[in-house]
């Protein structure tokens, strides 16, 4: 067991260096990575999610060569059974939305009115032409560039245990009198959101407040600027921004 | 160039069902071409395709227009069904019953009468890879649209097992620094 345990961390940390994972990540995003090599590479995918991102990146860049294929036509029966498979599940989310509510006792008690209410608030809420992938998102991902457009951070917010991870995957170099700090910047600009401090590398976490989850949504991108330590009276970002990128929802 | 297929996919991200038909009979010919090319069967090339597209309908919200084109994005989800697939079913080269072998398709040099129809991502990528030996360049391209292992392509290309490990790392150590 303590082997198979020392094998994991060795591999780990194997996967921590930035050249060999992205080295690893084009092999599996082209297809050459192969047997064990690969079931390995994504069992850690699962749980370092800067592998999954710099996976992603690489498979986005080799999708393009789809672009060159000739046209094939598919049978039309994949278009009846993909939209009877939509129309089934459609109809199953209908009918649990559809629950006899007036018959509960809830209601006979003479809370119906409050119940309704609640109810017509809840369908004006989510209502499916309303909802957007912010407003139904349980998490959020950006990858932070460089200002020469190298990937150097990533960053998961999860609302599972209301926290913000951050991984500066490459060292940032930081005099001994500043630090880097985390901003959220607004779709829609104004003031952002100082989330703190981060480490010039490894992994930094950060407790998020529920107004903050909630904020998210508004969030267009990130950026860490160096700041004078200490300093805890900045409202906005008064050093160089060292690294930046879009926020987005996140499937994780 | 621009993403025609983006706002279709996000309109599917919503649950407009006219949208997404429309997003299938637009790129499903490329991508049913992917899937005959990783399965080699038709039988399993639509299978693929089938539960490919209903994973776009259900992971439409994941797509992020800053972080890619919508084909692009499609072609991962349907690329990485069929590989999770054939992996499940351990097909071999000797069942095919459609024989694409070549990459005819990916060999002309993009011409300026059809340079207006592919996207600049795909421009780059190919002048990435033409900076590799040719040899590299069609281990790669074999290994993306065929899902080859690398001993089908050492049979294949009539070469040691080794050379073709060597070719294709080396090759995607070369092009990393273009890609980035």
């Amino acid at each position: 067991m303590s082997n198979v345990n020392n094998n994991t961390n060795n591999a780990t940390k194997r996967y921590q260096n930035p050249e060999l994972f992205e080295q690893l990540a084009i092999e599996y995003a082209v297809g050459s990575m192969q047997g064990r090599a690969k079931k390995r590479f994504e069992a850690l995918m699962e749980t370092h999610f800067y592998l999954r991102a710099v996976v992603d990146a690489y498979e986005n860049k080799f999708a393009s060569l789809v672009e060159l294929l000739p046209d094939a036509q598919p049978s039309n029966q994949v278009w009846k059974n993909i939209d009877a498979h939509i129309k089934a599940s459609t109809t199953t989310a209908t009918q649990e939305e559809k629950t006899p509510w007036w018959q509960t006792n809830f209601f006979k008690q003479g809370f119906g009115m409050a119940a309704m209410a609640v109810i017509v608030s809840a369908v004006l809420l989510l209502n499916p032409m309303t909802i957007t992938p912010e407003a139904t998102a349980t998490a959020y991902s950006a990858v932070l560039e460089s200002n020469s457009h190298d990937a150097m951070a990533v960053t998961k917010i999860q609302k599972s245990d209301m926290t913000l991870s951050i991984d500066i995957m490459k060292k940032v170099n930081v005099p001994d009198n500043m630090e880097l700090t985390l901003w959220c910047h607004p779709k829609n600009g104004g003031m952002p959101m100082k989330m703190g401090t981060v480490s010039k590398s490894g992994k930094t976490n950060i407790k998020i407040s529920k107004k903050e989850w909630q904020e998210m949504k508004n969030v267009g991108s990130l950026a860490i600027s160096i700041e004078h330590k200490g300093d805890n009276t900045a409202k906005k970002p008064t050093g160089t921004i060292l690294l930046q990128g879009q926020l987005s929802t996140a499937s994780l | 160039m621009e993403d025609i297929y983006a706002d279709l996919l996000q309109k599917t991200a919503a649950g407009d069902q006219l949208a997404f038909k429309k997003l299938y009979e637009e790129t499903s010919p490329k991508l049913m071409s992917l899937c005959l090319r990783l399965m080699r069967t038709e039988a399993l090339a639509e299978d693929v395709l089938q539960e490919g597209f209903i994973k776009v309908w259900e992971k439409a919200d994941s797509f992020s227009p800053g972080k890619g084109r919508a084909l692009t994005w499609m072609s991962t989800v349907i690329r990485n069904k069929g590989l999770d697939k054939l992996r499940s079913l351990k097909t071999k080269a000797a069942e095919t019953e459609i024989q694409y072998e070549g990459l005819e398709f990916a060999s002309q040099d993009l011409q300026p009468d059809n340079l207006e129809d592919v996207s600049q991502d795909l421009k780059g990528l190919m002048a990435c890879l033409d900076t590799l030996k040719p040899d590299q360049k069609e281990c790669i391209l074999l290994s993306y649209y065929y899902g080859h292992t690398h001993q089908e392509l050492a049979d294949k290309m009539g070469k040691p097992l080794g050379t073709i490990k060597a070719w294709i790392r080396r090759g995607l150590e070369d092009i990393r620094p273009c890609l980035t």
